[in-house]
């Protein structure tokens, strides 16, 4: 898959667990997910919904550093996506 | 100024604590707590309620006689909590605690990159096992503040923290339960007081009630080790530190489904510690709202 292919899964699956009014067409790859609307308990369900969508094995931890939607593409890519 | 008076009446109180020794000190709380009992209608109906709904006596004096039991137990908690840094410390702990952890969770404890999930309930010296166990592992636990500020910021300075820290239930930082984990710590849960209406309901005595689900979520997400433990209290500052085997869920695609799974399991082991102990648990809390 692409970074664009992956993103526009993402956008989907964020969609599903964010709390926030995002106007989801408009994330990019430089968006930040900090402002897409996660809390401690929504960002667990994306996570949990990133590794069954996606169907890829990888510590949650593994995550903790990343800050933006096309890092997080990058990291699905290189875990296999 | 109904704050500065409560946080003045707390002062007053801690001070009194202070110069008296343990058992002076729970001598009056069990009396304070005796008092407020009676006085409490609401608080007494509900524990008195739970306690037979929950199925631990069909007898109305057995019930009452263990809520009463329990809002004493709560009065001690407070003291031995406030205290316990004056009788614990990392060299003698284990004089007056008896460990009686599993001990592939043992091994858990002792490795310093691996984090843990203890799941617990109100149910024994829950602010004491925090504290006792932070002796083998840092923990981590969540609080939500009081609502007086003053009286918040006194209450936090009084407790022993050795390596336990307290975050705040609304904090900011999204990642932050995986950030404790990954940094190989406990982090410690209570799972028993009554959630939002949108988290699942699950059985809790045979009553459906809504059960929060970040244990279950991050075990699925992280498969750090999940845990349940509670510290029993035996006598004056004695406890039993009791901690089952890991559990390990498997996430299956049905996010629901797997936290309905976990917490079910969990709630059982609490039930189960809480029907050999029945006083040492916090029923006054209206848990089936």
């Amino acid at each position: 898959m692409t970074q664009q292919e992956v993103i526009a899964q993402l956008r989907a699956v964020m969609k599903r667990s964010s709390k926030a009014r995002v106007d989801w067409d408009a994330v990019q790859p430089d968006t930040k997910i900090e402002i897409l609307g996660f809390d401690s308990l929504s960002i667990l369900d994306l996570i949990y919904d990133i590794q069954q969508e996606f169907k890829l094995d990888f510590e949650a931890e593994e995550v903790v550093a990343i800050k933006t939607v096309g890092q997080l593409a990058d990291f699905l890519m290189k875990k296999g996506a | 100024m109904r704050y500065l008076l409560e946080y003045a009446a707390a002062r007053g109180m801690l001070c009194m604590l202070d110069r008296m020794d343990l058992a002076a000190s729970e001598r009056l709380a069990t009396r304070i707590a005796g008092f407020w009992f009676l006085l409490h209608g609401m608080r007494r109906r509900v524990a008195i309620d739970n306690i037979i709904r929950s199925g631990i006596t069909s007898d109305p004096k057995e019930a009452q006689r263990i809520a009463r039991d329990s809002f004493r137990h709560f009065a001690v908690l407070v003291v031995e909590s406030l205290k316990s840094g004056e009788c614990f410390n990392e060299q003698n702990w284990k004089d007056r605690v008896r460990v009686d952890i599993n001990p592939e969770t043992m091994r858990l404890l002792e490795d310093p990159r691996q984090g843990i999930i203890l799941v617990s309930g109100h149910f024994g010296n829950w602010e004491i096992a925090a504290q006792l166990l932070s002796y083998l592992k840092p923990v981590a636990g969540i609080t939500r503040p009081l609502d007086n500020p003053y009286t918040n910021r006194l209450m936090e300075s009084r407790k022993p923290r050795n390596r336990f820290r307290l975050i705040p239930k609304h904090d900011t930082d999204a990642l932050r339960f995986l950030k404790i984990l990954r940094n190989g710590e406990m982090l410690a849960l209570l799972n028993d007081q009554h959630a939002r209406r949108e988290d699942p309901l699950v059985d809790f005595f045979g009553r459906p009630a809504h059960t929060h689900t970040s244990p279950a979520l991050l075990h699925l997400v992280t498969r750090t080790p999940l845990c349940f433990g509670y510290c029993l209290r035996t006598g004056p500052m004695q406890y039993t530190v009791h901690a089952g085997p890991p559990l390990h869920f498997a996430a299956t695609g049905n996010r629901e489904a797997d936290i309905r799974t976990i917490l079910e399991a969990l709630n059982r082991l609490l039930e189960d510690a809480i029907r050999l102990h029945p006083e040492q648990y916090l029923w006054a809390h209206r848990r089936w709202k």
